[in-house]
């Protein structure tokens, strides 16, 4: 597209834009920083100043945060760990082999995506009540996996068809099994495209809400988003402790998004090259 | 981004080799390479769902948790379910949601979109920069909202004694007659961006050659936006929707933290009334086919989705 006529014009709509929308962020840092008694006026400050940790270390006084918060880390880790051990060989064996079915099987990972979480919630309450992995990390990262893991296919597979196919003709050629040539070849070729389904998948993880409050009744296995909710109904108004809550809620999110960004941009053009 | 289908059909796949390759082995690998994975969603989510259409038909108290005494009942629960007028101010609920966050989520997104396809001093950060909003947790953007929405304090309700007469400013999460409007306000902002996304890329594909061709005809900017631009993106304006309306239809989360369905019931749709019926009156049953029920839409748009992509792909492969 030919350049704008007037480009920093552009610039400063756009940041007008952004900076409205982002308001709600910006207050939630803003309220995190501000004296607790200061939070409550007839009219709310835009600075936080003097700015305070206050609200931070009341924040992570609570064992109950620090517990959810690391229920969260090892929720998220396993469900990254989960997709992509079965996501990959799935997505493998239907961007390249040639078998009956496979079409269904990308009709039924589609229609996978479908189902409303609480659908599929209320009989994974009952089922694994029975086999005894509610309130269990298994249970909550096997949930959480059914979100992720269609996801990972349809994006894989794209990346993986992208990948040109000589090298690893000529590997099964020379005798290679299909576990080698994924392994060996095809596998160090497709990493921008693992890294953007891990670090999604990551994030799915990490936001998912619906499981860890009907999954997990024991505060030792419940997410912190989970946990996050119950302080919006407990602490209702205690704002400032809230606020700094769900930033360090956000800090992973926004940490995975800075090396994500890079790598999905990698995993689109590897996808864009023609087989 | 998927190679064209014609690129190279004598070699899609390797089985297609014969003479130097064996295909019956590798065919067999892939089978094994797809069990595990497939095992898992079976096990997961294709049983749960049968076992939940099962469950419809059946007399399921809180003793039938454990394995106890069920009994069937044939239609008995989405009988019940259907002459419950709280499903069906549910359902009302859930289209006032999906419809008012789609229009303005589409509108707000493809203005954005138009805004962030012209080359410009820091787009692309400022373009990241929305794409974070997106990606908070849910529970994360409706605690915000309900902080930013709070009748005394509220951020919102500042900026609208500030510009406006005071009654503009309310309780707007606990005046029943404003809340929906609230939950659908927050749900469009977590909607922007990922609108504006896809209709980005959309708008890319359009061949700029078109616009400069236009222009030297005399074409102003409204003309080739009426007559290039709208035809051209409809396709992709379409998937958007329907993708938006899945998303839409199923939202929980958001609406839970913000009002847990209140005040009253002004704002449980229905995935809260499922959740209601489920998890809080145990009435596994009636909450069983109310989540089949609730599946029809998403299934609806889902199929519409799957026949575009067919057809795109027919398109793609007779270039």
């Amino acid at each position: 597209m030919k350049p704008a006529r007037r480009p920093w014009l552009l610039t400063a709509t756009a940041t007008l834009i952004c900076a409205a929308f982002l308001l709600p962020v910006y207050w939630m840092l803003n309220t995190s920083l501000t004296e607790p008694d200061r939070i409550l006026g007839e009219s709310p400050r835009w600075i936080p100043a003097p700015a305070t940790t206050e609200n931070y270390s009341a924040a992570l006084d609570d064992d109950a945060l620090l517990q959810a918060l690391f229920n969260s880390l090892v929720i998220s880790s396993g469900v990254v760990a989960l997709t992509l051990l079965f996501g990959v060989p799935l997505s493998y064996a239907l961007a390249r082999v040639r078998m009956r079915g496979s079409g269904t099987m990308v009709l039924a990972l589609l229609v996978a995506q479908l189902p409303p979480s609480i659908v599929l919630a209320a009989p994974l309450f009952i089922l694994e009540r029975r086999a005894g992995i509610d309130d269990t990390y298994i249970g909550l990262i096997a949930a959480d996996t059914t979100l992720t893991l269609p996801f990972a296919v349809i994006v894989l597979r794209p990346v993986l068809q992208g990948v040109p196919r000589d090298v690893e003709e000529a590997a099964l050629v020379d005798g290679c099994g299909l576990m080698g040539v994924l392994l060996r070849i095809v596998l160090p070729l497709m990493v921008p495209g693992l890294v953007a389904v891990a670090g999604l998948s990551f994030l799915i993880g990490w936001g998912e809400f619906v499981f860890g409050l009907t999954l997990a009744q024991e505060p030792s296995v419940q997410p912190v988003t989970v946990l996050l909710n119950s302080f919006v109904g407990q602490h209702g108004t205690a704002w400032g402790a809230l606020m700094a809550t769900a930033t360090l809620v956000c800090v992973p999110v926004v940490c995975v998004f800075a090396i994500f960004q890079r790598f999905i941009v990698g995993g689109l053009t590897a996808g864009s090259i023609k087989g | 981004m998927r190679p064209p289908r014609t690129a190279a059909p004598h070699r899609r796949t390797f089985a297609l080799r014969p003479s130097r390759t064996p295909s019956a082995r590798l065919r067999r690998t892939g089978y094994l390479f797809t069990l595990p994975g497939l095992a898992f969603l079976a096990l997961f989510l294709a049983y749960p769902l049968l076992y939940n259409a099962w469950t419809s038909v059946h007399d399921v108290g809180l003793s039938g948790l454990l394995g106890g005494a069920t009994r069937f009942n044939g239609l008995a629960n989405y009988r019940a379910t259907v002459s419950d007028p709280d499903f069906w101010h549910a359902a009302r609920l859930s289209v006032v949601f999906t419809v008012g966050s789609l229009l303005f989520q589409f509108t707000i997104g493809f203005a954005l979109a138009l805004l962030f396809a012209r080359p410009f001093p820091l787009n692309g950060l400022l373009r990241s920069l929305l794409l974070v909003a997106w990606l908070l947790p849910p529970v994360v953007s409706g605690t915000l909202f309900r902080w930013m929405l709070d009748g005394e304090s509220g951020a919102y309700n500042a900026l609208l004694r500030a510009i406006g007469p005071d009654t503009l400013a309310r309780d707007w999460l606990i005046d029943p007659g404003t809340s929906l409007a609230g939950v659908v306000f927050a749900n469009v902002w977590v909607g922007v961006p990922f609108n504006m996304l896809l209709l980005l890329v959309g708008l890319h594909t359009i061949d700029p050659e078109l616009h400069e061709a236009a222009a030297i005809d005399g074409a102003g900017a409204w003309q080739r936006f009426r007559w290039i631009t709208l035809p051209l993106i409809r396709p992709v304006s379409v998937t958007v929707l329907l993708l938006g309306l899945v998303y839409t239809f199923k939202v929980f989360d958001l609406i839970f933290v913000m009002t847990g369905g209140g005040p009253v019931d002004a704002t449980t749709v229905l995935s809260l009334y499922v959740y209601e019926v489920f998890f809080r009156f145990f009435r596994f049953g009636e909450g069983a086919a109310a989540g089949l029920l609730l599946l029809v839409v998403p299934l609806l748009a889902g199929i519409g989705y799957v026949r575009r992509l067919r057809r795109e792909e027919r398109e793609e492969s007779a270039v």
